[in-house]
């Protein structure tokens, strides 16, 4: 039996007890799916598993107070799930996860590079090769040059929290020291040249916030110093300086806490390589503190605590 | 470049006086800084004006003083966000920006010769003041009037001045109400709609017009329905955020209508016909 | 009509130059990943078979400007106050905007109803407005998120434009709209090619037809007043969006700002900023009342704007061009025309 065809049967055996479960849908072409609720069986028909299901579900989690409701996570998805139990943001008895284990989704911005992803008349993805059609021109392409930069160093493959796991576990492609590879890259330019690459980013951000809004784990929301006025400490105009300094914030209030779950940069709707601000600050954490965030449901965040002797840090030298 | 109006463009005012109405209103008295274009202002009971603290912005206001008494603009304005804090913390002599007369306007003209019903709730008193001292300074062109204001407690009535006058005058009826009353409150206490019940003004030829918290509104259509008012009859004011006071940066819109230009004045008739999204 | 012309494709550049020498020329040029509107003196840079990430609403209305600045001064007459300069500035050049699809450009006269009516004119759009001219391309091939002919609007629609160009073999057919646009496609090295215009009807026939038939959506905005208060099929409808503007920013019909004071120590400006609808603090109240309080209820004005409220005001025009931009950049791929047919279909 497939995945999908596991993942419904699991999914409408708990249904009744359920008010909804979040899966992915077909989305308005066949390179892209889109999330929506299970309410009742009719509904299962609609659901599709493949490497068109970027979206991480478990962003919603957050705005189902009150309800019980389920969600369909990958891997890396299902981190977010474990730094939600940490940081008591989520009620887990009123939550079901359904795990999928997953080898890698498509990025739209290198499909886009090799393709018409205006134009797709037809996708299909196996363990090696992307097939597809676009504008009329059919194309074989090797996975690996369209996935996601996070699934070519993916380490959690299978969920590391769920009630049911759809699919057999599949083995890690990436280990510890590829991690922070694309930071090091990037770190070995000098200082002017990285400055001068983050204004040419941040130039085309629109302030749409589709990344702070994407963000499981930001829990200012509504109270965003990017809309605020109470504090004041970014203006509403579009000029590189607010823009970047509303990244950074947002960085900071995830360093220790961000799963790196790629739903910032996924969302960005001008493609800006925002995730990387978050990265830093979850290797500057792991050096640090030698913590990684949405591991250990018991774990406490470092910037959540603080203890008088780090066991990481020799501040005295001795 | 068009030689249009800016309707963005506020005008420089100065703050006469400040009036400490309860612990949380204020009510400012503004002159605009250009004597002719103050000469020259005009407006209908019922519009509405931007007041601008330069640096925290913009925020809406009924001109609650009326057209027929022209030594200034007034505005009272409850401390609630941003820009009320700041104009909170403004003294006589100080500029503020004015774009004003904003809106429309209370049918005054429509209401001659009838019974007119004011029923206030707390800052609601603020729109109806400036409609009600218009229709004084133009007495004859109106029947009975008759004042019905309440407050949540004693210490939060405004317009002190104006009630101990209005009370004294015998061509109109003001009656006060707290929700809750204290040792030397002379006047009734009970919620809005139950003294109002309890008053049972004549619905014949008259016309009703309210202003206070949602849910006040609420409960006085309600009983105003009981009294026999048709809902063309019935008027209140409405309130939303708004930004540019002019029908075109698109926030305040219920519906087709927006509330800075189509409003805020609306008949309760007219309220039924837009979506349920006050 | 006027005639059509063919404009061989190598005469773009040297047309950019002389249109760059009088006017600022605002076209589509890469900027890393995305497509973004951009002065241009050249074709050099210029993108023009894509759809350009943005619309080029920035030309007319961009994302930030001034409205006013403000210097707080002592005066002699009163030294103990601080009295108050306040400055307008509205700025316009006279621009051009080259290369947007029909989509893009007739967002303008949408805008036009809101911003340059009877009962009131803003002098920052319309300074603008009145010096900004188009030169449009129309498109040979739907995208799978396209949907103008669904809006009154088609891929070789020539309202809101100066000149209008029509891909064909070598080149575009080149037509002139107006009289500026005349004056425009003078600039240009045109010749004339026997059958060139049947080669344009060709192409827009070819293209309506590669798009899937168009529902009549007059019916709407009633259906989407009896849907009001059916909060839940508004749940449905916005299970997948997360309220951010990518959806309105990226618009070329959205036409909602925000006003702010930005101030340091006594002098500041007031400024006007995109704003959009979907945000939760869009019609935040003071008092701590929100009209709007949920991703549903946005969603609803959002749809009802668009689909409703202004055809209603504005003699059936649907504000919306069908560019389909929201579809294809929203994260999670929300489909406002699945939403307007699931509104339709009720």
């Amino acid at each position: 039996m497939s995945k999908l065809d596991t993942l419904k049967e699991q999914i409408q055996e708990a249904l009744p007890d359920l008010d909804f479960v979040v899966a992915w849908e077909r989305g308005f072409d066949p390179a892209h799916a889109t999330p929506y609720h299970i309410k009742e069986e009719a509904d299962l028909d609609r659901m599709v598993l493949d490497a068109t299901c970027a979206h991480n579900l478990a962003s919603f989690l957050t705005g189902f107070k009150g309800k019980k409701v389920g969600v369909v996570v990958k891997g890396c998805d299902s981190r977010t799930v474990v730094q939600l139990m940490q940081e008591k943001l989520i009620d887990r008895e009123a939550v079901t996860v359904f795990g999928v284990p997953c080898r890698g989704v498509l990025d739209k911005a290198k499909l886009r590079r090799a393709v018409d992803l205006s134009r797709v008349e037809s996708l299909e993805a196996d363990e090696t090769t992307v097939r597809l059609s676009a504008n009329g021109e059919e194309q074989e392409l090797p996975r690996e040059e369209l996935v996601a930069d996070k699934c070519i160093t993916c380490r959690y493959p299978n969920p590391l929290e769920f009630d049911h796991m759809a699919g057999k576990p599949l083995e890690p492609v990436g280990d510890e020291a590829t991690q922070c590879a694309r930071i090091e890259a990037f770190e070995e330019k000098p200082v002017q040249e990285r400055f001068e690459f983050w204004v040419g980013e941040m130039d085309r951000c629109i302030r749409c916030y589709a990344c702070r809004n994407a963000c499981p784990l930001c829990v200012c929301r509504d109270h965003c110093i990017g809309d605020s006025r109470d504090p004041h400490w970014v203006s509403q105009e579009t000029d590189i300086r607010n823009k970047w300094m509303f990244q950074l914030i947002h960085a900071s209030h995830l360093a220790g806490r961000c799963t790196e779950c790629g739903e910032c940069e996924r969302a960005c709707p001008m493609d800006i390589p925002v995730l990387m601000f978050k990265k830093k600050l979850s290797s500057a954490v792991k050096e640090l503190f030698n913590y990684e965030s949405g591991v250990d449901p018991a774990a406490i965040p470092p910037l959540f605590t603080f203890q008088i002797d780090e066991e990481t840090i020799n501040e005295r030298g001795w | 470049m068009c030689d249009c109006k800016n309707p963005y463009l506020p005008e420089k005012a100065t703050i006469l006086e400040v009036v400490q109405e309860t612990a949380n209103i204020k009510t400012f008295r503004v002159r605009l800084d250009d004597e002719d274009k103050m000469k020259a202002f005009t407006f209908e009971p019922g519009q509405v004006g931007q007041l601008s603290v330069f640096g925290a912005g913009e925020s809406t206001f009924v001109i609650n003083s009326p057209p027929t008494r022209m030594d200034y603009l007034q505005f009272s304005v409850m401390e609630a966000g941003e820009v009320t804090r700041a104009l909170h913390g403004l003294k006589a002599g100080d500029k503020v920006g004015v774009r004003a007369p904003l809106g429309n306007a209370f049918p005054a003209q429509q209401m001659k010769g009838k019974d007119i019903v004011f029923v206030g709730g707390g800052i609601g008193m603020a729109p109806l003041r400036t409609l009600l001292l218009y229709m004084l300074d133009n007495r004859d062109d109106y029947g009975k009037i008759t004042v019905l204001y309440g407050s949540r407690s004693p210490a939060d009535f405004c317009y002190q001045e104006d009630l101990d006058e209005w009370m004294a005058r015998d061509d109109m009826e003001l009656v006060l109400t707290a929700d809750t009353g204290s040792d030397d409150w002379q006047h009734r206490v009970g919620l809005i709609p139950h003294v109002l019940l309890d008053m049972e003004p004549t619905a014949k030829n008259a016309v009703a017009v309210t202003c206070g918290p949602p849910i006040m509104i609420k409960f006085t259509v309600q009983a105003l329905e009981k009294l026999g008012f048709a809902h063309e009859d019935i008027i209140t004011t409405l309130e939303k955020r708004m930004k540019c006071g002019v029908g075109i940066c698109g926030r305040c819109n219920i519906g087709t209508k927006y509330v800075c230009a189509d409003g805020p004045v609306f008949t309760y008739a007219e309220l039924k016909e837009l979506p349920n999204e006050l | 009509m006027a005639k059509t012309v063919f404009l061989p494709e190598e005469n773009l550049d040297a047309w950019i130059k002389a249109m760059a020498a009088e006017r600022r020329v605002m076209a589509p040029v890469r900027d890393h990943e995305a497509v973004v509107y951009a002065q241009v003196n050249d074709a050099s840079a210029v993108e023009l078979d894509t759809q350009a990430t943005e619309s080029p609403k920035k030309a007319i209305f961009p994302q930030t400007e001034t409205l006013l600045s403000f210097k707080r001064m002592k005066t002699a007459e009163s030294p103990d106050a601080l009295d108050i300069e306040i400055r307008e500035s509205i700025e316009a050049e006279p621009t051009v905007v080259f290369g947007a699809r029909p989509c893009g450009v007739r967002g303008f006269a949408m805008f036009d109803r809101v911003y340059d009516n009877k009962r009131i004119t803003d002098p920052y759009y319309k300074a603008r407005r009145d010096s900004t001219h188009f030169v449009t391309i129309g498109c040979d091939k739907p995208m799978n998120a396209c949907f103008c002919h669904w809006v009154d609007s088609g891929p070789t629609d020539d309202d809101g434009t100066d000149v209008l160009l029509v891909p064909v073999e070598g080149g575009y057919a080149a037509r002139a709209v107006t009289d500026e646009g005349k004056k425009l496609l003078d600039l240009a090295e045109t010749t004339t090619r026997k059958g060139v215009k049947a080669e344009a009807d060709a192409v827009a026939k070819q293209a309506l037809e590669a798009m899937s038939e168009a529902p009549d959506l007059s019916d709407v905005p009633a259906k989407i007043m009896d849907a009001f208060d059916d909060l839940d099929f508004w749940s449905e409808m916005t299970a997948a969006c997360v309220s951010c503007g990518a959806c309105t920013y990226l618009c070329p019909t959205c036409y909602c700002f925000n006003i702010t004071d930005e101030a340091a120590g006594l002098s500041g400006k007031r400024i006007r900023t995109w704003d959009n609808c979907m945000n939760h603090n869009y019609t935040q109240e003071a008092s701590g009342h929100n009209p709007r309080p949920t991703k549903a209820h946005r969603m609803r004005n959002r749809v009802g704007h668009k689909f409703g409220y202004y055809p209603d005001l504005h003699d059936g025009t649907i504000l919306c061009c069908g560019c389909g931009r929201c579809i294809a950049r929203c994260p999670n791929s929300v489909d406002i025309r699945r939403i307007v047919m699931r509104v339709k279909e009720r």
